[in-house]
């Protein structure tokens, strides 16, 4: 009786510990991927990348895409150096474009010549591409979701104020001249309505972007130049200055977050954000709003944004591969189109815009085509090695500058000195 | 004289265990190994310069010191964490000083009540909790703006203002923790003997004089303890720096952790970030001992 006892329980047990090994081995193997993203927009863009993975794995039963959050561009890019330097690096990633030569110190990325064909590549918007090659010449990066900063302007406003509502201004004096206009204070003397607001958060960004549009750069990869204080760049943030302390027309600091929300609450009736919001201010503005170029000095400008898609450098071929077959899904001008449309993220490839569906949605809200038409004029983003450390010194100077605690010559000048100084082995060759 | 003192053997009392301190060692090796060793670790590495850089640890003295106490930001933040400490910790204790003894008065279901809403706010997380008033604090379509407004007081930018940014974050941390410690003088307030009040109920004496003859005098051992854990806490304020305002406009939230976080995991600096960890543990210990040593004098344990 206890020995038949006992050999029941033994069979019992033995085949708890072989089934599960003989139903895997009967199935094929599946390579699994990491897949790390952020979302830097406002929108519930989660859900979107979601339905791509999804759409992925079900057409590609060999490979499973497991999709991370991982917040916004900063916690996702301390998320991936922290596993790179662990040692467990994801085998796909998004991080913000001006993190490539930090990863390439640490050699976290794996170059994508030999699966990138020309044909390929030469779809792909070429402003989009200027950071995607590392200093010796390699493709380390495909686009994914970009950008540009544009300008929002509340129509009715506009109207309100004796303007016309379907011409935003053209120049740095005309926007100048308009938020005068528009600006509103409330009884007790405060501002009640900001005629402009240059969004913070990112303001270093839209600060390249004005520096660009009055002609010059702050920060040159390629010939390994750092120029924070350039006269050009001095113009630009006494401009800015001019805006928030002189004619108090537009808020000193805010966050990024915050100003596409004080924009659609009518807080604000013009605004510099991202192209990515665009969807959020569809979707929630209760009046008629605008879309154009950002207003130009010199010309107009602007300086590329967002993530591009980078594949791990220490993981294993077949990974590789697999993760290279993921990205190509995701730049297929279908996928990208539809990641434009909902996102408003501009679509990264020409023939995104020959997709018929790609094509009647902008015809239909040409709010879509605006930030493709600003690439003309559009130069890559400031990147360097450390260059969360160069943000931090020039977004310093930037809202020492605005907040009336430092002026702009000196500000910009310190930041030029900071600057050299932590690049000192980089930019001076 | 001595007396007869018994040898400690390595057998326990209690029959035939094993010595006390084997006991201690699982302790010891998570302390060691979680505690102990990051933190000789952490001195030994600010001696070293390891960033972007320089991938592998170069030795280079006391640079990172020098480069730290050259740095204006970190004169900033040190004002910007003192300040902080400052403020929160007197108001908070008085806030929770007074809710305790109040409620200590009127037992009952209502003080039930009272003790759940007041610590509600510390059971929120750290997190949740800021996001929350990120948008309370919202200078256009907040809700602390728009009671301001209605009661006519002029309104300010809030997170947005270099000036006031840190006093917001002050109220959410004051708003946070009054409960904890509330709930703390609570139970130092059940250590105070019935008779003692008794007494005053036959001598004649009022609600304010029984504060400060009784009640504060026996409490202050137990305010002794706030003092110290409100001062470490306070030091450590990151969660609410982090969350609502990343710093702050121009690093007027930047605080002593927040900065070492931005060093070690923004700007990958370890060997600065090591050098401002060590600094802050000890000025942490400086600040503990002047405050025991300045305190125990004050306090009473039994009147």
């Amino acid at each position: 009786m206890k020995v038949r006892n006992r050999l029941v329980m033994l069979a019992v047990a033995i085949m708890l510990v072989v089934l599960p090994l003989a139903i895997g081995s009967a199935q094929k193997r599946i390579v699994r991927l990491t897949f790390y993203y952020p979302v830097g927009v406002s929108g519930p863009l989660a859900s979107v990348i979601h339905t791509y993975v999804n759409e992925f794995n079900n057409a590609n039963p060999d490979v499973e895409v497991v999709p991370v959050y991982t917040g916004d561009y900063d916690p996702t890019m301390q998320k991936v150096q922290t596993a790179v330097m662990g040692g467990n690096p994801p085998d796909v990633f998004i991080v913000e474009i001006s993190e490539l030569p930090t990863l390439l110190a640490m050699n976290a990325c794996e170059p994508l010549d030999r699966l990138a064909s020309k044909e390929y590549l030469s779809d792909f918007y070429p402003a989009f591409l200027e950071n995607s090659y590392g200093q010796d010449g390699k493709l380390y990066n495909v686009p994914f979701q970009r950008s540009t900063p544009v300008f929002y302007w509340n129509k009715d406003h506009f109207r309100e104020a004796g303007l016309d509502p379907n011409q935003p201004p053209r120049s740095w004096q005309e926007t100048e001249d308009f938020a005068r206009k528009l600006v509103k204070s409330d009884a007790s003397g405060q501002v009640a309505r900001w005629g402009v607001t240059i969004s913070g958060g990112w303001n270093d960004w839209l600060f390249e972007a004005f520096v660009i549009q009055n002609g010059s750069t702050l920060l040159d990869y390629r010939k390994q130049r750092v120029s924070l204080n350039s006269a050009e760049a001095l113009e630009a943030l006494e401009f800015w200055v001019k805006l928030t302390n002189t004619l108090k027309v537009a808020p000193p600091h805010s966050t990024w977050a915050s100003t596409p929300t004080d924009f659609v609450a009518g807080r604000t009736s013009m605004l510099y954000h991202t192209t990515g919001v665009l969807i959020f201010i569809r979707m929630s503005a209760q009046f008629d709003y605008g879309v154009a170029f950002m207003p130009a000095q010199k010309s107009y400008g602007a300086a590329v944004g967002g993530g591009n898609l980078h594949i791990a450098r220490s993981i294993p071929e077949e990974n590789k591969q697999a993760a290279w077959r993921f990205i190509q899904f995701l730049t297929t001008p279908e996928i990208a189109a539809r990641w434009s449309r909902d996102s408003g993220y501009v679509a990264t490839r020409k023939a995104c815009y020959d997709v018929p569906e790609m094509k009647a949605h902008v015809a239909k809200y040409p709010e879509y085509g605006v930030a493709r038409d600003q690439l003309q004029y559009a130069r890559g983003k400031m990147m360097a090695p450390g260059f969360q450390k160069v943000r931090e010194i020039l977004k310093t100077a930037l809202d020492e500058s605005t907040g009336g605690k430092a002026l702009p010559k000196k500000a910009l000048d310190n930041a030029q000195q900071q600057a050299e100084r932590l690049l000192k082995g980089w930019a001076s060759k | 004289m001595t007396g007869d003192c018994e040898v400690v053997s390595m057998h326990s009392k209690w029959g035939r265990g094993p010595n006390p301190y084997v006991y201690l060692i699982p302790s010891l090796v998570l302390l060691g190994m979680f505690t102990y060793y990051p933190m000789l670790y952490s001195l030994y590495i600010s001696f070293f310069s390891w960033d972007i850089f320089t991938p592998q640890p170069v030795f280079c003295g006391f640079d990172n010191y020098v480069a730290m106490f050259g740095e204006p930001v970190f004169w900033l933040v040190l004002k910007n964490t003192l300040m902080y400490t400052v403020v929160t910790i007197p108001i908070t204790m008085a806030i929770s000083l007074l809710l305790a003894v109040l409620l200590n008065e009127n037992p009952g279901w209502m003080r039930n009540l009272y003790r759940v809403a007041c610590f509600y706010p510390t059971m929120i997380p750290a997190a949740a909790a800021g996001m929350l008033w990120v948008w309370l604090f919202n200078p256009g379509i907040g809700l602390v703006n728009y009671y301001l407004k209605k009661l006519g007081v002029p309104t300010v930018e809030w997170l947005y203002d270099m000036k006031w940014a840190l006093p917001a974050i002050m109220i959410v941390s004051i708003w946070k923790n009054f409960g904890y410690y509330m709930l703390i003088y609570l139970a130092g307030l059940q250590g105070i003997s019935r008779e003692l009040y008794e007494c005053c109920d036959i001598e004649g004496a009022g609600f304010w004089a029984r504060l400060r003859y009784i009640t504060l005098p026996l409490l202050s051992s137990t305010s002794l303890f706030v003092v110290i854990v409100s001062l470490i806490n306070s030091f450590q304020v990151f969660d609410l720096a982090h969350v609502m305002t990343q710093g702050g406009p121009a690093d007027r939230t930047n605080t002593l952790v927040y900065y070492i976080y931005q060093n070690a995991f923004r700007f990958w600096n370890m060997g600065q970030a090591s050098a401002l960890t060590v600094v802050f543990v000890l000025f942490l210990l400086a600040v503990i001992a002047i405050s025991m040593r300045f305190m125990e004098r004050g306090v009473y344990y039994e009147v």
